[in-house]
């Protein structure tokens, strides 16, 4: 464990709130970023939605001037450019920043007792990167023939010139790599974070789940961002470059295969689900042992889960591309390893229900998201079978029913972490409580209309009617799908609205909230020890650990402390003996 | 370290409180969205009732394998779900801190892990193999079982282009790219109970080759040739849709697939091939797109 010096806190108005490079105050910018780029990817799939529900009718209130060269009404041309920025814009720039950049700088140091991350300048570079890919993206849509529209997936040859003629693909393709190397210096910063910076005592087995987590994440980002990395590269050069790797057809000579696209994109493509969940499975992995005030059940089996999870994740990528007519020897092999994820992701189940049985629970806000990233994960992971399965995937694939299945795992569960998550740090980042009764409410508001949402649309898929359809009412079997669509779109607008209790909640209680003592959650992990928020230096002193982080109801502390947690740093009186490894011998600095 | 002057923060209004409130502001919601969006059409229940999810009808030889399989994942599935729901309900409603204390168990010990590797692979096993296995067995003697030359099925070159399907059969001399070659647009004709042999390539970007009333889909790759074989059951007018985006007008690429009866499709077949050999043009280099077969 290194030397860590106290720096003094900058005094510049620049180097305190700017170009800071205080984990905590990074980890607020990319809350704001992601925010607000959670409301831009929210419009844009509202207006799809509202093209579903009401075919070639002009957008209501606001559509005249969103869209004022066609009158508020959402073109096939603008209608693939908004579900392809929908995608690019929750995956990297709403869920990365919020989860990945926000959650993660802000847990990791606090979390493992270090005074800052390892590499704090880097961390600055990776929010800035993240800003410039940000512009770069809002600018794609400004340029002649509109923003990108060869879906997130950005498949050639159709995200090439021959698809996709225009500036708009090439500035989100460069975008995505810059937002990519965002990702890799997080990662970079993360990893090393976490080996290096642990406060004393603070083994492995020791950490918070939300830094296993978090600290997974960042393994599987550097080891699979840079093969996207790498197929975007070669995607810009066939743009700008004249180059052919994706490109061929009956009119070019040479060329060379689209098919390699799918397969770098995939094999980064399918990790990047498990990035967008893993930091969420953290989170709750520890919120549901907080507030069922009982320790996590199997604390370690659920580590091994989820790093076999992370393993898995890198060789089952084929799944996605069933029906490319690949050999049948490949395709049963995906199959077979598809499959098999469900063993660790059903013993993180067994653990987290095992975890809330016979517990104490206290059905707090972020309680309440926690159980509601289960349910709708349990729904998630469970229409995943069908799509795991060659037979039924040649009829499902690329259906509405993939759009609810990955959109029940990364988008409803992962918003629903991120709150979860926003509520649960909510006093430590700003020093001040939210209104609870708002936070129920908006609980409420999101979670009903996002699973009628998601699962409407996997009946729609079961239906039939195939994905990023412009007008449904061009196929015959499709037209009588157009009432369940219009369902869909009122509920996906009632989710939209019933975010209005959290943005009111949260703008409200940042600056006006009533003060938030250091621990009002009474729990044990390091960043509750310390002051809400945290001052510049996060410990005064580097702690010792000496627990594990949910020793909650422990008996011997219940008779001699007579409350039901223990601090990680926190030492039973009469007990000092117990506990002696090697390690706190030569604590602190 | 922390003193004991914690804020009261849990508690409140209670859960059914928290309940009747989100349920009230959920109603509340949906009624302005529904104002919002009545500006157009609105679902109403006859509406809701009259587009009841179901499939398509399916008229393949091998669609209910698929649909077989779906409905058994669901029946599992619900299954899990359920017992998952009404544990999460029971815990949240009666391991609650109004009613008593935790217990102090960190789920470590052996009885722990065991529990969970034999659940974990019951689970597996009674789901996941079940599945597996019958997967297996369709993929290889049906889905990529594809047809031999013995089995005489309907061979046909798919060439997809933005935003249409071109078809091509052999014709009388069996083999592509000749003078007696049928070649239609958007319009597949098959004939019921002979296996269709289905070939599939892309002039321009990736396409995706889906007949819902067969069940399957297949991806069409510039460059690349990609296989399916399907069979009809019933004779009838359907749809062929294309799955993959493939541009703004993707929405419209719609083609026709008509199973016909033996005797109309050999009609059918007769006259087209009369219809090719007329309009051939063996100046036009564009229209010979097909290419040799391989079984």
């Amino acid at each position: 464990m290194s030397e860590q010096h106290i720096h003094p806190e900058p005094t510049s108005f620049w180097r305190k709130y700017v170009f800071s490079v205080d984990h905590k105050v990074i980890a607020q910018q990319f809350i704001w970023l992601g925010l607000s780029f959670l409301l831009i990817g929210g419009m844009m799939a509202m207006m799809i939605r509202w093209q579903l529900a009401n075919p070639g009718q002009p957008f209501p209130v606001i559509g005249r001037f969103l869209l004022p060269a066609t009158h508020g009404v959402v073109s096939p041309m603008m209608y693939t450019a908004l579900f392809t920025n929908h995608g690019t814009i929750m995956i990297f720039f709403a869920v990365t920043p919020i989860m990945i950049g926000g959650f993660g700088n802000y847990c990791i140091p606090l979390g493992i007792g270090a005074r800052d991350m390892v590499f704090p300048t880097l961390n600055m570079l990776s929010f800035w990167a993240m800003v410039v890919a940000t512009v770069i993206l809002v600018a794609s849509f400004f340029v002649p023939m509109g923003g990108a529209a060869a879906g997130w997936t950005a498949y050639p040859t159709l995200s090439t010139q021959m698809g996709t003629p225009g500036g708009g693909q090439t500035l989100l393709v460069l975008s995505l790599f810059i937002a990519g190397s965002s990702s890799i210096m997080g990662a970079v910063n993360y990893i090393t974070t976490v080996i290096r910076l642990r406060a004393p005592g603070m083994t492995y087995m020791k950490m918070p789940l939300t830094v296993w987590g978090l600290w997974l994440t960042a393994v599987l980002n550097a080891l699979f961002v840079p093969v996207l990395a790498s197929g975007l590269i070669l995607l810009f050069f066939d743009r700008t470059f004249g180059t052919k790797f994706f490109i061929t057809g009956a009119m070019i000579k040479g060329g060379g295969d689209p098919l390699l696209f799918q397969h770098l994109f995939w094999i980064f493509g399918h990790p990047e689900v498990y990035i967008l969940i893993m930091p969420v499975w953290g989170v709750i992995s520890d919120v549901l042992p907080f507030f069922a005030r009982k320790p996590a059940y199997g604390y370690k089996v659920t580590v091994y889960a989820l790093i076999a999870v992370c393993v898995l994740s890198a060789v089952v990528y084929g799944h996605h591309m069933y029906t490319t007519s690949m050999s049948p020897l490949l395709g049963e092999s995906f199959m077979v390893l598809t499959m098999i994820i469900s063993v660790p992701a059903m013993v993180l189940f067994l653990n987290w229900l095992r975890t809330i049985w016979r517990g104490s629970i206290r059905t707090t806000v972020p309680m309440l998201f926690a159980l509601g990233v289960v349910f709708v994960f349990g729904l998630g992971g469970l229409t995943g079978l069908y799509l795991a399965d060659i037979p039924q995937d040649l009829y499902l694939h690329d259906t509405y029913f993939v759009v609810g299945h990955f959109h029940l795992t990364m988008a409803a569960a992962v918003f629903l972490g991120s709150f979860c998550s926003i509520y649960f740090w909510f006093p430590k980042i700003w020093g001040r409580m939210f209104n609870e009764r708002l936070g129920k409410l908006h609980f409420w508001c999101s979670i009903i209309p996002i699973t009628l949402v998601f699962c409407g649309m996997l009946l729609i898929g079961y239906s039939g009617m195939q994905r990023r359809l412009y007008n449904l009412e061009s196929y015959e079997y499709a037209k009588r799908l157009l009432p369940m669509n219009q369902f869909v779109s009122v509920m996906a607008f009632t989710l939209f609205l019933g975010q209005v209790f959290f943005v009111s909640n949260f703008v409200y209680s940042v600056f006006r909230g009533r003060k938030a003592s250091e621990n009002p959650w009474e729990l044990g992990t390091l960043e509750w020890q310390i002051s809400s928020p945290p001052p510049h230096h996060n410990f005064d002193v580097i702690p010792t650990v000496i627990h594990g982080p949910h020793e909650f109801n422990n008996p011997e502390v219940l008779k001699k402390l007579g409350k039901d947690w223990l601090g990680q740093a926190e030492v039973i009186p009469g007990a000092e003996a117990v506990h002696e490894p090697a390690e706190i011998a030569q604590a602190g600095e | 370290m922390t003193t004991r002057n914690q804020v009261k923060v849990v508690g409140g209004i209670g859960l059914s409180g928290v309940i009747a409130a989100g349920l009230t502001g959920f109603v509340a919601l949906m009624g302005l969205s529904f104002w919002i969006a009545g500006r157009a059409h609105i679902p109403t229940l006859q509406g809701l009732a009259g587009s009841r999810p179901e499939r398509p009808i399916d008229i393949s030889l091998n669609g209910h394998l698929g649909d077989y399989l779906f409905d058994l994942t669901t029946v599992e599935i619900t299954i899990l779900f359920i017992i998952m729901c009404i544990w999460i309900g029971w815990a949240v409603l009666r391991h609650n801190e109004k009613n008593h204390k935790a217990k102090y168990d960190h789920g470590d010990d052996k009885r722990a892990n065991v529990s969970t590797a034999i659940l974990a692979g019951l689970v597996f096993v009674c789901v996941d193999g079940v599945l597996l296995y019958n997967s297996y067995v369709d993929l290889n003697e049906v889905f990529w079982n594809f047809p031999t030359e013995a089995q005489h099925p309907v061979i046909v070159e798919v060439m997809a282009q933005q935003w249409a399907w071109n078809f091509r059969y052999p014709g009388p001399d069996g083999k592509f790219n000749t003078p007696d070659d049928i070649v239609t647009f958007n319009d597949l004709h098959i004939p019921v109970g002979r296996p269709v042999y289905a070939r599939i390539q892309s002039k321009d970007v990736v396409h995706s080759f889906y007949l819902p009333n067969f069940r399957i889909k297949q991806d069409a790759f510039p460059g690349t040739t990609t296989r399916m074989w399907f069979q009809a059951t019933q004779p009838g007018a359907f749809e062929i849709a294309c799955a993959q985006h493939c541009g703004a007008n993707h929405y419209k690429m719609e083609g026709a697939i008509t199973a016909d009866t033996p005797e109309q499709y050999a009609a059918w077949e007769k006259a087209q091939v009369a219809e090719a050999q007329r309009r051939y043009d063996p100046g036009d280099v564009e229209a010979h797109w097909g290419w040799e077969w391989e079984y």
